[in-house]
């Protein structure tokens, strides 16, 4: 095996220059498809980050008919034993964070706007998103505080701040009218864009009795060890919770298909530049392969007549289409994983960014390192490879050893 | 029992548009232990001939056995492990691998033969010393002279211990020197280790070393003759 290895990667230095050409044309296809899609999933992938820690959770939990019927009247009952039984549900589950969560009328007395409401418990928020980080101004409250907090574009609306007080109106659990005073402890910049405008975060005790949903909560989310445990977890979660037939699990991407569905959409685009790109790249591949096979036939030739078998030399010119394949998939990956650690994050300056802030984003292209989009490249780039060698394969097979000797 | 024995061996090229008849009834019989030569003028059907009896081409009609083998229903992948374990061969060029060194080719058909990996380099070595490439060893062909080449072709054909060795115009494209250097080898070889050596050629000074001498004209055994090959030439 090993004196076929040696032959194959000898014949590749043969022509020393062809093969470096070819081997970075491929490199060259791979850095190209991977930046475009590293560059074009970076932002989805900081949207969903920020979805999952500050809207959903990995997985969540809610009463059954939540999902049809976002209202308060199907917050679910929350209590220790519950809380005992989630957490024991599975051991990667590490956070677990309750929420209670309606849409209200927030007015300043003179005008009215409005706002999505959370009960929340600050703690247990911080350690699951960092919320104290995107504090701007004041404190967060304590539990049982007759207080809010407010998203900046919130604050800014209603030309309310820190020490002032918020009013909040509209309906409770089943139809209870619910107005309250909250004084203003603090404001923060919410790092989702929507929810700046319209968040105003209350103690998770105060909102439960200001909504006559004592111990009740619309969502609990939940955090596993890592993102790719979500779905065995919740496996264990949903056994766990199958006598409670009032209780559903949900997990992130059935939570926000609309997002997924648009980031697949947006790949798309790259996707069919790395087709294009392969393509060509393939035909160079092809060439390449084309003449070590032809230049050699006499060689050939004089093998098969001393008695190598068919199959055996077929192997050799399988391992030297298999190298190239291998050189260029390693140094494009190796070179366009350099090329991201560089760039990344793009931070974009002058007029473009101030376009970019205008319409409410940050000026700043995140790149993604998901491994999947340096693999993939390799598999395009074996499968491309595999038809490459069908050639001296077909002309391996069908070689007449006279005619070989007299070409 | 003879080890190479043909019957009415004939070939046509092209049966179907411009048939040419290259060989027409050939009937020879090789024992173990001669050197043979096959003569003729260019285009008498020495290459097809040498083609047949090494099993690379099949025959229009007639027979090639090897030591009462018949090659003709062989398949292709049987045909190869047949001239593998029992024929040996030199062609008049691009016998080696380029990129490997003079030992490396004379192994590599020991590798495909599947012989004991510890004996491989130093029956490698040994050869090339037969054949006096000692100290050329770790050359690689475009290092070497056509001359040295072939005695490296040789010794690979030895290396798979074949029952008979074929080589079509080995000398052709030599100079004289390197020409019957070459035929000293092969000559000593047949000597001293009694290997059976089949060979073609046009040239002169080849056809007064051999110590048989089929000639073919136009396809056809046009004599056979045995002799002392130190009387020369006395047809
Ligand atoms: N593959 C082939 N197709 C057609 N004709 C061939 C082929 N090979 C050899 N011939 C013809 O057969 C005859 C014998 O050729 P060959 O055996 O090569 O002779 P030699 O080796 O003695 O020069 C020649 O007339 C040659 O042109
Ligand atoms: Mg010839």
């Amino acid at each position: 095996m090993l004196t076929y290895i040696t032959l194959a990667w000898r014949n590749l230095w043969r022509n020393k220059r062809r093969t470096m050409i070819t081997v970075s044309a491929i490199a060259f296809a791979v850095i190209v498809s991977v930046l475009l899609q590293s560059l074009n999933r970076g932002s989805y992938e900081m949207m969903i980050d920020r979805m999952v820690s500050f809207n959903t959770g990995y997985l969540q939990i809610q009463d059954f008919r939540y999902d049809d019927e976002a209202s308060l009247d199907n917050a679910f009952f929350y209590d220790e034993e519950l809380r005992e039984r989630v957490l024991h549900a599975d051991d990667r589950i590490r956070k677990i964070l309750p929420r209670l969560q309606t849409f209200m009328l927030a007015a300043n007395g003179a005008s009215a706007r409005g706002a999505m409401v959370f009960g929340i418990d600050p703690e247990k928020e911080d350690r699951f998103n960092d919320l104290k980080g995107y504090k701007t101004e004041g404190r967060f409250f304590e539990l049982d505080e007759q207080a809010a907090v407010l998203s900046q574009g919130m604050a800014d609306r209603l030309q309310l701040t820190v020490g002032d007080t918020l009013v909040l109106l509209g309906q409770g659990r089943f139809g209870m009218s619910a107005s309250g005073l909250f004084k203003i402890t603090g404001l923060m910049d919410h790092p989702i864009r929507e929810m700046n405008n319209q968040a105003v975060y209350l103690p998770l005790n105060t909102a439960q009795e200001f909504l006559s949903a004592e111990d009740h909560l619309t969502a609990l989310m939940i955090a596993p060890e890592r993102e790719r445990q979500t779905e065995s977890v919740a496996a264990a979660l949903r056994q766990a919770l199958r006598h409670d037939d009032e209780l559903v699990v949900f997990t992130w991407p059935e939570l926000m298909p609309e997002l997924l569905d648009l980031m697949e959409f947006d790949l798309a685009g790259p996707r069919l530049m790395t087709v294009i790109l392969y393509v060509v790249i393939g035909f160079g591949f092809f060439g390449t392969i084309l003449t070590m096979t032809m230049e050699r036939i006499r060689e050939f030739g004089v093998l098969l007549s001393v008695g190598m078998r068919r199959v055996r030399l077929a192997a050799v010119v399988f391992l030297e289409t298999l190298f190239i394949c291998l050189m260029g998939v390693i140094t494009g990956v190796i070179l366009s994983l350099g090329l991201i650690a560089l760039i990344d994050p793009i931070r974009l300056s002058g007029r473009a960014a101030q376009a970019v802030i205008d319409m409410g984003f940050e000026p700043v292209l995140p790149l993604s390192y998901a491994p999947d989009q340096f693999y993939t490249q390799g598999i395009y780039v074996f499968l491309i490879a595999m038809l490459v060698f069908l050639f001296p394969l077909w002309k391996l097979f069908r070689l007449n050893i006279i005619e070989a000797a007299r070409s | 029992m003879a080890i190479l024995k043909t019957t009415d061996l004939s070939k046509v090229y092209n049966p179907d548009t411009v048939p040419v008849h290259a060989l027409r009834d050939v009937s020879v019989s090789i024992e173990k232990g001669e050197f043979t030569s096959v003569v003729g003028p260019s285009g008498s059907g020495k290459t097809t001939l040498l083609n047949l009896v090494g099993g690379l081409d099949k025959p229009t009609s007639g027979e090639v056995e090897v030591e009462g083998i018949r090659i003709a229903g062989m398949k292709d992948r049987e045909l190869t492990n047949f001239r593998l374990h029992n024929i040996g061969f030199v062609f008049q060029h691009y016998n080696l691998i380029p990129v490997f060194s003079a030992r490396e080719n004379v192994s590599f058909i020991m590798l495909l033969q599947n012989q004991d990996k510890e004996k491989m380099q130093e029956r490698a070595d040994e050869l090339l010393r037969a054949v006096g490439l000692g100290n050329r060893k770790d050359a690689r062909p475009p290092q070497m002279s056509g001359g040295e080449q072939q005695r490296v072709a040789v010794a690979r054909a030895l290396a798979s211990k074949p029952k008979f060795i074929l080589a079509d115009e080995p000398t052709a494209s030599l100079d004289t020197e390197a020409a019957m250097n070459l035929l000293d080898i092969m000559q000593r070889m047949n000597q001293e280790q009694n290997v059976t050596f089949v060979f073609s050629t046009h040239d002169q000074r080849v056809i007064d070393r051999a110590r048989r001498v089929i000639t073919l004209v136009d396809g056809a055994v046009d004599s056979d003759e045995h002799r002392d090959p130190d009387e020369g030439a006395t047809a």
